[in-house]
C-alpha cells in the first residue's frame, strides 16, 4: 500500500524532473514556439481575421508542403549533411504524374498506381543521392546542389508549360473534408507524430543520431553507417515526392515552377528548429516549430499586406538572426 | 594495455576491408588536379570538329569575357573554399554592386558611387566571415541567408526594376579592347596574377593554405584564424561585385535576373578545378581551367544549337562529377 503510494509519488516527481530536463536541453524548441506565440498574439491583435478558424487551418494546410519536405530534410540534417535536391525531386514527380495523367486522358483509375509510381521515383533519386554520397564521400550539400541542377534541366526538357489533365478525383486529396477540418491536416498531424516516434523511438531513427553525432563511433558500435546515411537521402527524396503529389492536387496542373526555393526554405526551417546543422542533436518538434514559424510569417504578411519588396528583406533578417543566435560548436 | 593503445584510426580500419593501392591514390589525385585542363582541350578539339561557328571572333570574344566575370568570382570563391568555407551570396552580391552603380551614376561622381559599392561588398564579405568564424553557422546556410537578405535590400531598394543606363567607363571595362585583347581579359589576368603571388608569397596566402588544411593546429600555431576566414570573404564579396560591374558593362543594362547562376558556376570551376571542399588542396590555375571549362560547356550548348535545358544539365553533371572525384580523392588523400 505504502510501496504503491511512494511508487505513484516517485513517479510523480520523475516526470517533473524529467520536464526540467526537457527545459533545460531544449531552449531553442521553447524559443521558437514563444516566438510563434508572440506572433499569433501580435497578428491577431493587428488583424483579427487572422484568429479565424478558417484562417488557422488555411496556415495548417500551408505547412504540409514544406512540413514533408522538412520532415525529410530533417532526418538529412541530423545525419550532418543536406539535402537540396528536394524541391527539384518534388518537382519532378509533379511534372511525370501530371504528364502520364494526360496521355492516358485523365483516367481515374490511374490515381493510385500513380501514387505509388511518384513515392518510387521519389525513392529511387533518394537512393541515387545516397549511393553517390556514401560511395564517393563526397559533399552532400554540393553533390545534392549539382543533382537539383540537373534535375532543373530534365524538368524544363519535359515540359515548360503547366501540364493540364489531372482528374477531378485528384483534387480530393487537397480539398476533402471532415466537418471543418480538411483531412489532409489530419493524416499531416499523423505523419509528424510517426516522424517523432521514428526518430526518437526506433533503432533506425537512433541510428540517424548516432552517424550524425559522430560517424566514426556509430561504425566502431556496428551500426550500419552507409546504410542509415542511405536510408536519411531515400527518405528525404520519398517525403519531397509526397510533397509533389500534394502540390500537383492544390494546383490542378503539372507546374514547371512548382517548390521552387523549397530546398532552402526546408532547411532554413530545420536550422530554425534547433537541430544543428553539423548533425546529431535536435528533434522533430523543432522542426514542427521551424516549419509553422515560415507558414505563419507569410500569411501575416498576406494579411497585413507587406509590400513584396519587403518580404524578402524581413525573410532574410530572419534567417541571419536565427542562425547567428544559435552557436552550435564545431565536433572538430 | 596494449589493446588500449590501439589507435582509433587503426581499429576502425580493421573494419572496412576497402584498402586502396598506392597507384590508385596517386591516379586519383593527378586525376583531381589534372581533369579541368584535359577536359577543357578535348571539348575545344571536339568543337573544332562539330561546331564550326565555335571559331568564329565575335564567338570567341564572348567566350573570352564570358571567362573573364566567371574567373574574377571564382577567385574569390576559390580562396573561400580553401578556408573550408563556401559563398553563396556572390550572385546577390554581383545584381547589388550592378544595381548601385547604374542606378546612383546619374546624381553623384562615378568614383563615389565606386567606393560606395566596394564597401558595401567588403561589409557584407565581413558579415558572412562573422557568422561563419565567431558564431560558427554552417558557411552555406549563413551566407545563404545573406543571399535572401541582400536580394531582398536590392528588391526594396530597386522596387523591382532597375532603372538608369550603365556609365561609360563600365562599357569599356565590359566590352572594350586593348589592342588585340578584351580590357575584361586583361583584368581577369592581372587580378589572377596578383592572387597567385597573394596565395604564394605572402604570409596571408600561407596562411590561407595552412588554416583550410588543419585550423586546429593553425591556432595553436598561433594563426589568428578566425581573421584568415573574414579576410578569405572579404576579399570574395569584393571580387564578386567586381565581377558583376565587369557583366553589367558587358551586358549593357541591369536586369533582376543578373547573374542569378554564378553561385553555382563559380564553384562549380573552383572544385572542377582541383579544390576540395574540405579546405587546404586547391590552387588558381586549375581555378582558372575550371572556369574555362564551365564556360566552354555553356557556350557550345549555344553553339550547337540544342535547348537551352542542357545548360543546366551540363553545369549540374560537372558539379556532380567534380564534386564526387574531388570527395574520393580528399577520402583516399586522408587515409
Amino acid at each position: 500500500m505504502g510501496l504503491a503510494m511512494q511508487k505513484e509519488k516517485f513517479g510523480e516527481t520523475s516526470r517533473w524532473r524529467q520536464v526540467g530536463v526537457f527545459v533545460r536541453n531544449n531552449p531553442s524548441i521553447l524559443l521558437i514556439y514563444g516566438i510563434i506565440a508572440l506572433m499569433c498574439i501580435l497578428a491577431s491583435v493587428l488583424n483579427p481575421d487572422f484568429r479565424s478558424a478558417s484562417n488557422l487551418f488555411n496556415i495548417l494546410r500551408q505547412s504540409i508542403v514544406i512540413g514533408l519536405i522538412a520532415i525529410g530534410q530533417s532526418m538529412v540534417v541530423l545525419t550532418g549533411g543536406a539535402d537540396m535536391s528536394v524541391a527539384m525531386v518534388a518537382r519532378i514527380v509533379g511534372l511525370v504524374v501530371a504528364t502520364i495523367f494526360l496521355a492516358s486522358n485523365s483516367s481515374v483509375g490511374l490515381i493510385i498506381p500513380l501514387v505509388l509510381l511518384g513515392i518510387a521515383v521519389g525513392a529511387l533519386l533518394g537512393g541515387f543521392n545516397g549511393f553517390l554520397i556514401t560511395e564517393t564521400h563526397a559533399n552532400p550539400f554540393i553533390i545534392t546542389f549539382g543533382i537539383a541542377n540537373i534535375l532543373r534541366g530534365v524538368n524544363l526538357a519535359i515540359s515548360s508549360t503547366p501540364i493540364t489533365g489531372v482528374p477531378d478525383a485528384y483534387l480530393n486529396i487537397y480539398d476533402a473534408k471532415i466537418g471543418i477540418a480538411p483531412i489532409n491536416v489530419i493524416v499531416m498531424g499523423v505523419i509528424w507524430l510517426a516522424a517523432w516516434i521514428f526518430l526518437s523511438r526506433t533503432k533506425p531513427g537512433r541510428a540517424i543520431f548516432a552517424v550524425g553525432g559522430s560517424e566514426r563511433a556509430a561504425r566502431l558500435s556496428a551500426l550500419k553507417v552507409n546504410w542509415t546515411l542511405a536510408m536519411a537521402y531515400i527518405m528525404s527524396a520519398t517525403f519531397a515526392a509526397l510533397a509533389g503529389l500534394f502540390l500537383l492536387s492544390r494546383t490542378g496542373v503539372g507546374d514547371p515552377s512548382a517548390a521552387e526555393g523549397m530546398d532552402f526554405q526546408s532547411i532554413v526551417a530545420v536550422a530554425l528548429g534547433g537541430i544543428s546543422l553539423y548533425g546529431g542533436k535536435g528533434s522533430i518538434i523543432g522542426t514542427l516549430g521551424g516549419v509553422l514559424m515560415l507558414v505563419i510569417l507569410n500569411n501575416v504578411f498576406s494579411l497585413l499586406q507587406v509590400n513584396i519588396y519587403y518580404q524578402q528583406l524581413v525573410l532574410g533578417m530572419v534567417v541571419l538572426i536565427a542562425v547567428a543566435a544559435y552557436k552550435s560548436p564545431r565536433s572538430a | 594495455m596494449n589493446e588500449l593503445s590501439v589507435k582509433p584510426k587503426l581499429a576502425a580500419g580493421r573494419f572496412s576491408a576497402f584498402r586502396p593501392s598506392p597507384r590508385l591514390i596517386r591516379g586519383v589525385d593527378l586525376a583531381g588536379q589534372w581533369a579541368a585542363p584535359i577536359a577543357d582541350l578535348a571539348i575545344l578539339i571536339a568543337a573544332a570538329i562539330l561546331a564550326p561557328g565555335f571559331y568564329s571572333p565575335t564567338n570567341l570574344k564572348t567566350i573570352v569575357i564570358q571567362i573573364a566575370v566567371l574567373g574574377i568570382v571564382a577567385i574569390g570563391q576559390t580562396l573561400v573554399l580553401l578556408v573550408r568555407s563556401i559563398d553563396l551570396s556572390v550572385s546577390a552580391v554581383l545584381a547589388l554592386g550592378a544595381v548601385i552603380v547604374v542606378q546612383t551614376t546619374s546624381g553623384s561622381s562615378t568614383l563615389v558611387t565606386l567606393v560606395e559599392a566596394l564597401a558595401i561588398a567588403a561589409v557584407i564579405g565581413l558579415a558572412n566571415g562573422l557568422l561563419v568564424s565567431k558564431r560558427q553557422v554552417p558557411p552555406f546556410i549563413a551566407t545563404y541567408g545573406m543571399l535572401v537578405f541582400v536580394q531582398g535590400a536590392r528588391l526594396a531598394v530597386s522596387k523591382g526594376q532597375a532603372s538608369g543606363t550603365v556609365p561609360d567607363f563600365l562599357r569599356t571595362i565590359g566590352f572594350g579592347q586593348l589592342g588585340p585583347l578584351p580590357v575584361a581579359l586583361l583584368l581577369w589576368l592581372a587580378l589572377n596574377g596578383l592572387f597567385l603571388l597573394v596565395l604564394k608569397y605572402t604570409r596571408f596566402g600561407r596562411w590561407i593554405y595552412a588554416v583550410g588544411g588543419n585550423p586546429a593546429a593553425s591556432r595553436y600555431a598561433g594563426i589568428r584564424t578566425d581573421a584568415i576566414v573574414i579576410g578569405a570573404h572579404v576579399i570574395c564579396s569584393v571580387l564578386a561585385l567586381v565581377g558583376g560591374l565587369v557583366l553589367s558593362g558587358y551586358i549593357g543594362y541591369v536586369d533582376l535576373n543578373l547573374g542569378s547562376d554564378y553561385n553555382l558556376n563559380s564553384i562549380a570551376a573552383a572544385i572542377v578545378g582541383g579544390t576540395t571542399f574540405t579546405g587546404g588542396r586547391g590552387n588558381l590555375f586549375g581555378t582558372a581551367a575550371g572556369v574555362a571549362l564551365l564556360v566552354l560547356l555553356l557556350n557550345l550548348v549555344v553553339v550547337l544549337g540544342l535547348p537551352i535545358h542542357w545548360q543546366y544539365v551540363m553545369q549540374g553533371l560537372v558539379l556532380v562529377l567534380a564534386t564526387a572525384l574531388q570527395g574520393f580523392r580528399q577520402f583516399l588523400l586522408s587515409r
